[in-house]
């Protein structure tokens, strides 16, 4: 059996790395005594797969991971057995059963939302601004990458929408993932280009990622919706 | 206050923050309740390593137990958070509540390590308070230590109030509580101290005074006034089948050290390497019961979530039942993928197929340590292993498919010569010879074989047979490194060493005195910090520091006269006044002592003296009774 699940990891948790939360599940797993299922080989490992990785200071709301089972279990009862033995900071939300060769959260995901607690100039119309940067035919930036040579990108293709929640708290929906991957800071900096300074540069801890979708012809999706699972899985 | 609240976003800014976030699966948090004793216990050296340290998990464990003690944890901040916190001006906190060192009643140290010393005073710094016990306020919290290098912790000893000598399980909880109610009666440090005193294991330093001659030799060690004891007797837990153990482990985040569950299988070792501290620090030897393993072990898989548990000791072995406990681990737990790891192997066979047998599920790297390169030195540090025990023993694992073996050897042992050197040399050409014919044998496919040999520097110890040897001096140290280095600079082979320096330092601090405290606070000054990561080591500062305070590395690193006072004579370690003379003398005649384990008492009296049995489960030995 194949279970997607959304959890979301908050508070302290926000500093530990996408390792440590990997082992934090899998430790979770046994403590809740899943039938969890091993692969082969000299160093067998919880056969369990996640998502993009949340930056370390970054808080998510709502994250995926796809785990396999050796026998079934009721959705409700593995939820409610594996948030009684998380640390406080995670908790699962929803769990689906998903096809065996269901495509992984990595190949399907493609888009996130993030918040961003801003740090902006007072006295400036926060709405104008984003307007003006949305409408942008061209965002470029440049991409320090580590190991590599730095590289211009154009962020305004990537970059799907954009909201003034209230003054000095915003949110993006971006493109992330293999298909072309914008990292949530990066619109910050091309911000701070773009109004010359007006808006500054904030830390990694400002930034929440809300959600993570699948975006197809414009809308966008859970990666627990049914529209997105493609393969009927079969009772039995 | 919540302390760390106040700089809790900007831990992005530091170097791993998930050492310093607690909220651990398993963590206690009492609500702080102003009837309750507060315990604030610190680990002079980085998260990752004090969360590896089993006397810690004992104590913080074994203290939140009480439901009158609330006990939290700290550690050494990383340079990182140590700027952040003095660039805000903010203390150093606990893990459990955030809270300044200045809210609890008691700040208890562990001490492992010499070379974490001047982490010691980067707590004390950030907690605000005096490094010197005497210097001091009425209200600071009370400042105590203990741990494994009890032996000898006098570089330090002025910086505690009070300090536990051996295995506190069995009276922690007594001391807390009578320091509670003494202070609560009204009266003063001083008093309470002095109070404190009459407990088993208790040691007061400052009620003790230390006399030098013109030369700077000790002259004597006695008691402030006659009600104090004039010698301090190590403690330990007499039935550690019985003892309380820990079943609902922290799990940490961050990768530490020894990032799995672990049973203590015994305690105590009895081989008498004679340059082991803890062979004489954790004399006898007493057992845990299989059955209680057993319950243990399952207990904190479940409690963890662990997928590997630790049978640890000084030497797991050697423990009586120890093929019927794997046995039974394996057939328990092969199918929950849950892999046992052995903390110590005996260089022989029976290790490997033993090694064999817990290994099942996942394979890790074999360990061995012949300590010395030729049957004359092994006697003399009476490390009872053939060369034939040697090569049975990587035959085997190499047969069994290991690639890999780890090789441990010293040098700078006392007698030392070339031949000894060049022994080592011949095998580890021996071993990796064997290995490659072996695996040429093999049919099926195995990796290149390696050998990783390290080598570390001999350090007297106190209280060991070898304490009045002196230490190799620098220039023969790096010598010896350099041949070893050039002749095992081969394919196959992997060679670490000890930093030379650090070795050097680490052996001024094992068998200082109270004046080397001084010494501490000037490197501290100067930005000593973590001295036993390399990354951080500076010896240059060290040796400014020593000028400083007008101390001569080279007096603490010379040989000491027999009949000289050493500033741990006034520890009691349950030895008969001999017995480390005799260990000696037999030494130097190329003369082995046999394990009491397994054949008859040598006589060393720490059963006598500590009112304590070898306690050996599994029981056709040969038990000494007093």
């Amino acid at each position: 059996m194949y279970i997607r699940a959304e959890y979301e990891k908050r508070d302290e948790l926000k500093y530990i790395s996408h390792l440590e939360l990997m082992n934090t599940f899998r430790r979770t797993f046994r403590r809740a005594n899943l039938p969890v299922a091993y692969s082969q080989g000299y160093n067998p490992h919880i056969i369990f797969s996640m998502s993009q990785p949340l930056p370390v200071g970054m808080v998510g709301h709502q994250e995926y991971f796809d785990l396999e089972l050796k026998e079934k279990i009721s959705l409700n009862k593995m939820q409610k057995k594996i948030n009684q033995k998380l640390p406080v900071g995670l908790k699962i939300l929803d769990i689906v059963q998903i096809h065996e060769k269901e495509k992984s959260l990595q190949a399907i995901v493609n888009t996130a939302r993030y918040k961003y607690k801003m740090s902006i100039k007072k006295e400036v119309d926060q709405k104008k601004i984003l307007k003006d940067f949305l409408d942008e035919n061209e965002i470029e930036i440049t991409r320090f990458r580590r190991n590599k040579d730095d590289r211009l990108i154009d962020l305004a293709p990537m970059i799907y929408s954009g909201r003034v929640l209230k003054d000095d708290l915003w949110e993006f929906t971006i493109s992330t993932g293999s298909s072309g991957n914008v990292r949530p800071q990066e619109v910050i900096r091309a911000l701070k280009i773009k109004t010359n300074g007006l808006v500054k540069e904030i830390p990694l801890v400002n930034i929440e990622r809300l959600g993570m979708y699948v975006r197809e012809e414009g809308k966008l999706y859970k990666p627990v919706n049914k529209q997105v699972l493609k393969k009927e899985v079969k009772e039995n | 206050m919540n302390v760390r609240d106040k700089i809790y976003d900007r831990l992005i800014e530091v170097s791993n923050p998930e050492r310093y976030i607690g909220n651990e699966y398993n963590i206690i948090k009492k609500e702080w309740d102003s009837n309750k004793i507060k315990v604030l216990t610190a680990f002079p050296d980085a998260y990752e390593i004090g969360m590896s340290h089993l006397g810690l998990k004992i104590i913080y464990h074994l203290l939140n137990k009480e439901d009158n003690i609330i006990c939290e944890r700290t550690f050494s901040p990383w340079p990182d958070l140590e700027d952040l916190l003095r660039k805000e001006d903010l203390p150093i906190f606990s893990l459990e509540s955030g809270k300044s060192v200045d809210e609890f009643d008691i700040l208890a140290f562990t001490l492992q390590y010499e070379m974490s010393y001047t982490n010691i005073l980067t707590i004390l710094d950030l907690a605000g308070v005096n490094y010197y016990s005497e210097k001091r306020h009425e209200d600071d919290p009370l400042i105590i230590g203990g741990g494994s290098i009890i032996s000898n912790i006098e570089p330090v000893v002025p910086f505690f109030d009070l300090i536990f000598v051996g295995e506190a399980e069995e009276h922690i909880v007594d001391i807390i509580n009578n320091y509670s109610n003494l202070k609560a009666k009204g009266y003063s440090k001083k008093e309470i101290l002095k109070k404190l005193s009459k407990q088993p294991g208790v040691y007061i330093p400052s009620l003790y005074e230390v006399n030098y001659d013109r030369q700077g030799h000790i002259e004597n060690i006695i008691p402030k006034d006659n009600e104090v004891k004039t010698k301090i007797k190590r403690q330990l837990v007499s039935n550690l089948d019985e003892a309380f153990y820990p079943e609902d482990f922290l799990v940490p985040y961050m990768d530490i050290v020894h990032d799995r569950a672990t049973v203590e299988v015994s305690r105590g070792c009895t081989k008498g390497c004679r340059f082991c501290s803890a062979g004489i620090t954790y004399r006898p030897v007493r057992e845990r019961k299989k059955e209680t393993l057993l319950k243990q072990i399952d207990n904190i898989l479940d409690s963890t979530g662990y997928d590997e548990i630790s049978l640890t000791s000084l030497s797991t072995v050697d423990h009586s039942q120890i093929e019927p406990l794997v046995k039974e681990l394996t057939q328990k737990y092969e199918g929950r993928k849950i892999s046992i790891s052995l903390s110590s192997l005996r260089v022989d066979k029976f290790s490997v197929e033993l090694a064999k047998e817990v290994q099942k599920v996942r394979k890790t790297g074999l360990t061995f340590a012949p300590e010395a390169g030729t049957k004359r030195l092994r006697n003399v540090i009476n490390k009872g292993v053939s060369e034939s025990n040697l090569y049975e023993a990587v035959e085997a694992a190499f047969n069994e498919g290991w690639s890999t073996v780890k090789l441990y050897f010293m040098i700078g042992l006392p007698t030392e010569r070339k031949e000894d050197l060049e022994g080592i040399i011949s095998m580890v050409n021996n071993v990796l010879q064997k290995g490659k014919e072996i695996r040429k044998q093999n049919k099926k496919k195995m990796r290149p074989i390696r050998i990783n040999v390290s080598i570390s520097t001999f350090i007297p110890k106190a209280s060991t047979p070898f304490q009045w040897e002196p230490m190799v001096n620098r220039t023969d140290l790096k010598q010896k490194i350099n041949f070893l280095r050039s002749k095992l600079n081969k394919k196959g082979i992997n060679f670490s060493w000890n930093e030379e320096d650090l070795s050097l330092l680490e052996s001024i601090f094992s068998r200082g005195d109270r004046r080397l405290s001084e010494v501490l606070i000037s490197a501290y000054n100067k930005g000593a910090r973590f001295d036993g990561w390399g990354d951080f080591f500076d010896f240059d500062l060290w040796l400014e520091s020593f000028k400083e305070n007008d101390l001569d590395p080279d007096f603490y690193l010379r040989r000491r006269e027999f009949v000289e006072t050493l500033p741990w004579d006034h520890i009691d370690m349950g030895l008969n006044s001999k017995f480390l003379k005799n260990e000696y003398d037999k030494a130097l005649k190329n003369e082995t002592t046999s394990d009491c384990r397994f054949a008859k008492c040598k006589g060393c009296n720490i059963c006598y003296n500590l009112d304590v049995d070898l306690d050996i489960i599994g029981n056709d030995y040969n038990v000494y009774k007093s």
